[in-house]
C-alpha cells in the first residue's frame, strides 16, 4: 500500500512506468499531420477496430493472473474460431445465428486445444512463454493438416465453393459474407459520421465484467496465489496444475470468440495465415497500453488498442511521405510490434532478478544481524 | 457438492446444444430464386403472366425486390426456413394491376439455392411441381493455386 | 501385489530394458529416424532414385551444417538454444552483400564476405551477449523476440541503405535491394565446386567436397576449442554456473564469448547456404533459417543445455532427409503433398520436446 502510494506521488517513477504507452503517444502525435488523414476518417477506422480486435486482447489477461505471462498460445482459440468458421459457412448458417453457433462450436475445440496447452506448459514450468510460442507453431501444422488434408475426406465439406478443385481442403479465402458485420450492424449507431458498432461494444462491456467477476471468485483469488507463489499455493491446498490449465483454457476459448468476432467484421479470411500473427499484434497491443508480463488490466487492453492501433494506421501513410517507399511504414510497424515485446521481455527478466538479488541481499543481511545477536 | 457441480455442467452443455441447435433451424440460409416462366405439369401448361413484382415482406410498399417479367428471374436472400413475399400480379400486356396479395412459401432445409415457379405456385400445384434446386456452376480457376502452408511471417494488416 | 501384477511389472520392466537404447537415445528421435529409414527404404519402391535422393540430401547438408553448428557454443555455456541466430545471418547477408557492393565476383568473393561480415557479427554479436548476460534465465524468448525484432528493423534497412549494384538493387527505382539476389557469378557454388565429385552430372548432382571439407574445419576447430582452457571453463559455466563462478572463472565473459562465437558461425553458416542454395534471400526470409536449425540440433540429440559436433551431423543429416524424401515419398505414396506439414510438425515437436523435458543438473 505504502509503495504504491509513493509510486503515485514520485513522478519520475511514473513516468517510468508508463514509458510505452507515452513513447507511443509520441510516435502517433509525430506521425499524424505527416499522414494527413481527416479526423473522422481515423475515428472510424479506430472504432472499428476497437470494436474488432478487445475481445481477442482481453482473452490474454487470465493466464498473465495465474503467473503464466504472455499467452502466445491464444493463436489455439483463434484456430478453433476459424474452424468453427469454416463449418458453419458449409452448414450455410447466415447472420447473427451462425455467428452464435460459430462459438457454440469453437468451445469444445478450444477446451481440447487448452487442455493440450496447459498439460505442455505445466511441463514447463518457468518458461510457459517460449513454449506457448512454439504449442502455437505446432498446432498451425497440425491446423493444417486437418484443414488442407483432413476437411473433404474425413470431415465432410459439402459445398465446392469452400473446398480445393482438387477435391480435399479449403480454399486460400473463406469467404463469410452471409455474416459479414452482422454483429456489428445491428444496433449500430452513427455519430456525426461514425459508425459505433453497440452491440460487439456492449460484448465486450460483459467479457469486461465477467473479468472483474471472476477476479473475486474462489478460482480467481487461487489463479493469484499461483501467480505469487507455487509452492505456498499447493501447501494452501490448491491444486497448482489444475488451476494453470483452467486458466490457459479459459483463455483460449475467449481467444476463440475473439477470433470469431474478429473475422465477422472483415467478412473474409485468408484460411491458412490469419492466425499467424493474431497473437503477436494482440500481445503487442496490450504491451503498448502499459502491461507487462506479470501484470495486465482491462484499462491496459483499451488503452494498448487505441494507441496501437492508431500507430498502424498512421505507420504506412507516415512511411510514404517520409520516403516515398509504403513499404517501409509496414516494416516499421512490425519492427515496432515486435520491438515492443522484446522491450516488455527485457524489463520483466532484469525486473525479475532485481528482486531476486535484492532478496538475497536482504537474507544476507538478516543472516548478518542474527549471528551477531548470536554472539 | 461434487454432484451438484456435474449437474450443472451437464446442464450448461446441454444448454449450449439447445441453443445451437435452435441457432441451426434458424439461422439457416438461403438464396430464393423467382421465376416467372410457363410450366408443364402433368399434360397441363401453366402460363406466365405479363409482368409479376416482387416485395419481400408481406407488404407491397418501399421498394420492389424485382419487376419480372414473362421468362425471367429474381433472387432474394432469405434467414430461416420461410420466405414471406407480397405480389403484384398484371396479367397482360396494358392490362391492370391486381391488388397485392401476401405469400408464405416453405423452403425445404437441405436446399442452398430453391427456385420457385411462381405461376405454377400461384396455381396451387404441389411441391414438387413448383419448386426445383439451383445448382451453381463453379467456373474453375485453372491456376487457382494450391496452399502450400508454410510457417512464414506474413506482414498482414490487423 | 498380486501375482499378475508383478508378472506384468516384470514384463514392462524387461520392455524397458529392451527399449533402452530409445530411452536413451529419446523417443521422438528415435521416430523420426525410424521414419527417415522407412522413407529411404520407401523411396525406390516408389520410383524414386535413390542415388539422386542421397545426393540431395548430401547438398543439403553441407549447405545447413555450418548454420547448426552455430547452436553449439550457446548451448554449451547454458545460453539455451539460439533462437536469435537471425541476428547472426543478418550480419552474413550484410557480408554478403557488402562484398558484391564493393566488385568482388567469383570465389574471393565469397572469401571477403565472410571477412566483412566478421565486424558485424562480433558488433551484433557483443551487444547481443551484453543482453543476454541481463536476462539470465529467460534466453530463449528474449532471443526469439530480438531475432524478430532485428529481422523487421533490417527489412526497412534493405530499403534505406544506399546499394547500388545493378545485380542487388530494383531495376526500375535504382535502389532498395531485391527480395532474393542470384549468386552466378559471384560466390554460387563457389566452395562446392572445389574437388566436386560428380554423382549423376546428368542432373547437376555433384558430391559437394568443399563444402563439406569447409564445414569439417570449422566443426574441428570448435571442437578443438572446447578443449582448450577457455573452452572446458565455458563448459563450466554451462554445467555449473555456481561452481564455475567459484572456482574463478568469469561468468559474464564466457557467456559473452559464446554469444558472439555463435553469431559469427551464424553468419558463416548463412553464407555457406547461399553458395550452395545460389542465391540471397533478404528481407523475412532470414525467419524461415531458425526453425530448421534449433530442430535440426535437438533431432540430432541436443538438449536445451548438451551440444556436441555429432550431434550437429546426425541432426542435420536426420533432419535433411526429412525435408527431401518426404515430398517426393509421401507424395507417391498417398497422393498428397503433406511434406509441409510434416516438416512444420516434426521441427516444432521437437522443439517443444525439449522444451517440456525436465532438465537434468546445471542451470536452468
Amino acid at each position: 500500500m505504502m509503495r504504491k502510494e509513493h509510486a503515485k506521488l514520485n513522478p519520475k517513477r511514473l513516468l517510468q512506468d508508463n514509458s510505452v504507452p507515452l513513447m507511443f503517444v509520441v510516435i502517433c502525435l509525430i506521425c499524424l499531420p505527416l499522414a494527413g488523414y481527416s479526423p473522422s476518417y481515423l475515428l472510424n477506422e479506430l472504432v472499428t477496430r476497437m470494436g474488432r480486435n478487445t475481445f481477442l486482447i482481453l482473452s490474454l489477461l487470465i493466464p498473465i493472473m495465474a503467473g503464466m505471462g504472455l499467452n502466445f498460445g491464444m493463436t489455439l482459440g483463434a484456430m478453433a474460431g476459424e474452424i468453427a468458421l469454416i463449418l458453419v459457412a458449409d452448414w450455410q448458417i447466415w447472420g447473427i445465428p451462425g455467428i452464435v453457433l460459430a462459438m457454440i462450436v469453437s468451445i469444445p475445440i478450444s477446451i481440447l486445444l487448452g487442455v493440450f496447452c496447459g498439460n505442455m506448459l505445466n511441463k514447463a514450468k518457468g518458461r510457459e512463454m517460449i513454449t506457448s510460442y512454439f504449442i502455437s507453431f505446432f498446432m498451425n501444422g497440425v491446423y493444417q493438416l486437418v484443414v488442407l488434408f483432413m476437411m473433404g475426406p474425413i470431415i465432410p465439406i459439402m459445398h465446392a465453393t469452400l473446398k480445393l478443385p482438387r477435391g480435399y481442403g479449403i480454399r486460400n479465402t473463406v469467404s463469410l459474407l452471409n455474416m459479414r458485420q452482422q454483429l456489428d450492424n445491428l444496433l449500430a449507431i452513427n455519430v456525426g459520421g461514425v459508425k459505433i458498432p453497440v452491440l460487439t461494444f456492449l460484448i465486450i462491456g460483459v467479457l469486461c465484467l465477467v473479468i472483474i467477476w471472476f477476479r473475486r471468485t474462489k478460482l480467481g483469488q487461487d489463479m493469484r496465489a499461483v501467480a505469487q507463489d507455487m509452492e505456498v499455493a499447493r501447501d494452501a491446498g490448491i491444486n497448482v496444475d489444475r488451476t494453470r490449465i483452467i486458466a490457459i483454457v479459459m483463455s483460449t476459448v475467449m481467444a476463440g470468440f475473439g477470433m470469431i468476432i474478429y473475422l465477422q467484421n472483415l467478412g473474409n479470411f485468408p484460411t491458412y495465415n490469419a492466425h499467424v500473427q493474431i497473437g503477436t499484434f494482440s500481445i503487442a497491443a496490450l504491451l503498448v497500453g502499459g502491461a507487462s508480463v506479470e501484470k495486465a488490466s482491462i484499462g491496459n487492453a483499451f488503452l494498448g488498442v487505441i494507441l496501437f492501433h492508431m500507430m498502424f494506421i498512421l505507420a504506412p501513410e507516415t512511411g510514404t511521405t517520409i520516403t516515398g517507399d509504403s513499404m517501409i511504414g509496414e516494416y516499421f510497424r512490425t519492427f515496432v510490434s515486435y520491438g515492443v515485446i522484446t522491450v516488455a521481455l527485457i524489463m520483466y527478466e532484469t525486473k525479475k532478478r532485481m528482486i531476486k538479488s535484492q532478496t538475497g541481499h536482504l537474507l544476507a543481511l538478516a543472516q548478518k544481524e542474527e549471528e551477531e545477536r548470536a554472539k | 457438492m461434487k454432484s451438484r457441480r456435474l449437474i450443472f455442467q451437464i446442464l450448461l452443455v446441454l444448454i449450449l446444444i439447445a441453443i445451437g441447435g435452435t441457432m441451426m433451424v434458424i439461422g439457416r440460409g438461403h438464396t430464393v430464386y423467382f421465376d416467372n416462366k410457363s410450366l408443364d405439369y402433368q399434360g397441363s401448361t401453366y402460363a406466365s403472366p405479363y409482368k409479376i413484382e416482387i416485395y419481400q415482406g408481406s407488404s407491397a410498399e418501399g421498394d420492389a425486390l424485382s419487376k419480372l417479367y414473362d421468362g425471367e428471374r429474381a433472387s432474394a436472400t432469405q434467414i430461416g426456413q420461410k420466405i414471406t413475399v407480397t405480389l403484384v400480379i398484371t396479367q397482360e400486356k396494358g392490362g391492370d394491376e391486381a391488388d397485392p396479395v401476401t405469400y408464405t412459401i416453405d423452403l425445404p432445409y437441405n436446399m442452398d439455392g430453391p427456385i420457385i415457379n411462381l405461376p405454377a405456385y400461384l396455381a396451387g400445384l404441389p411441391e414438387e411441381a413448383y419448386l426445383s434446386e439451383f445448382i451453381p456452376v463453379i467456373t474453375e480457376d485453372p491456376d487457382e493455386e494450391v496452399p502450400t502452408g508454410g510457417d512464414d511471417m506474413s506482414l498482414g494488416d490487423f | 501385489m498380486d501375482r499378475t501384477d508383478m508378472e506384468k511389472t516384470l514384463e514392462n520392466r524387461d520392455l524397458m530394458a529392451r527399449f533402452s537404447f530409445a530411452a536413451r537415445f529419446g523417443l521422438p528421435r528415435t521416430i523420426i529416424a525410424g521414419f527417415v529409414l522407412l522413407l529411404f527404404i520407401m523411396a525406390p519402391i516408389v520410383g524414386a532414385d535413390l542415388t539422386m535422393q542421397i545426393g540431395n540430401v548430401i547438398n543439403r547438408f553441407s549447405w545447413n551444417a555450418v548454420l547448426v553448428l552455430a547452436m553449439v557454443p550457446m548451448i554449451h555455456s547454458g545460453c539455451s538454444l539460439n533462437f536469435g541466430i537471425p541476428l547472426g545471418i543478418i550480419a552474413g547477408l550484410l557480408g554478403g552483400t557488402l562484398s558484391i557492393q564493393l566488385g568482388f565476383t567469383g570465389p574471393v568473393s565469397f572469401f571477403m564476405a565472410i571477412l566483412l561480415a566478421t565486424p558485424f557479427a562480433l558488433l551484433a554479436g557483443g551487444g547481443y551477449g551484453w543482453l543476454l548476460n541481463r536476462i539470465k534465465g529467460g534466453e530463449m524468448m528474449i532471443a526469439t523476440y530480438v531475432g524478430l525484432s532485428s529481422i523487421a528493423f533490417m527489412c526497412m534497412m534493405w530499403l534505406l541503405l544506399p546499394y547500388t549494384s545493378p545485380t542487388m538493387v530494383w531495376g526500375l527505382a535504382g535502389k532498395g535491394l531485391r527480395t532474393t539476389i542470384s549468386l552466378t557469378g559471384f560466390y554460387e557454388k563457389a566452395l562446392a565446386n572445389f574437388l566436386a565429385i560428380p554423382i549423376d552430372p546428368a542432373n547437376g548432382l555433384y558430391f559437394p567436397t568443399g563444402t563439406i571439407l569447409f564445414f569439417a574445419v570449422l566443426a574441428l576447430a570448435v571442437w578443438a576449442f572446447f578443449r582448450t582452457k577457455t573452452g572446458t571453463a565455458m563448459t563450466a559455466v554451462g554445467s555449473n554456473p555456481l561452481f564455475a563462478r567459484a572456482s574463478g572463472i568469469n561468468v559474464d565473459r564466457m557467456r559473452l564469448l559464446s554469444v558472439v562465437m555463435s553469431t559469427w558461425l551464424g553468419a558463416v553458416g548463412i553464407l555457406v547456404y547461399q553458395q550452395g542454395f545460389g542465391f540471397m534471400q533478404l528481407y523475412m526470409a532470414p525467419n524461415n533459417m531458425t526453425l530448421p536449425t534449433v530442430a535440426a540440433i535437438l533431432i540430432g540429440g541436443a538438449a536445451v543445455n548438451k551440444a556436441s559436433i555429432a550431434h550437429v551431423i546426425i541432426g542435420t543429416i536426420l533432419y535433411q532427409s526429412v525435408v527431401t524424401l518426404t515430398p517426393t515419398v509421401m507424395t507417391a505414396m498417398i497422393h498428397m503433398d503433406v511434406s509441409e506439414v510434416v516438416r512444420i510438425i516434426i521441427s516444432n515437436g521437437m522443439i517443444l520436446y525439449a522444451l517440456t523435458r525436465k532438465v537434468k543438473g546445471g542451470s536452468k
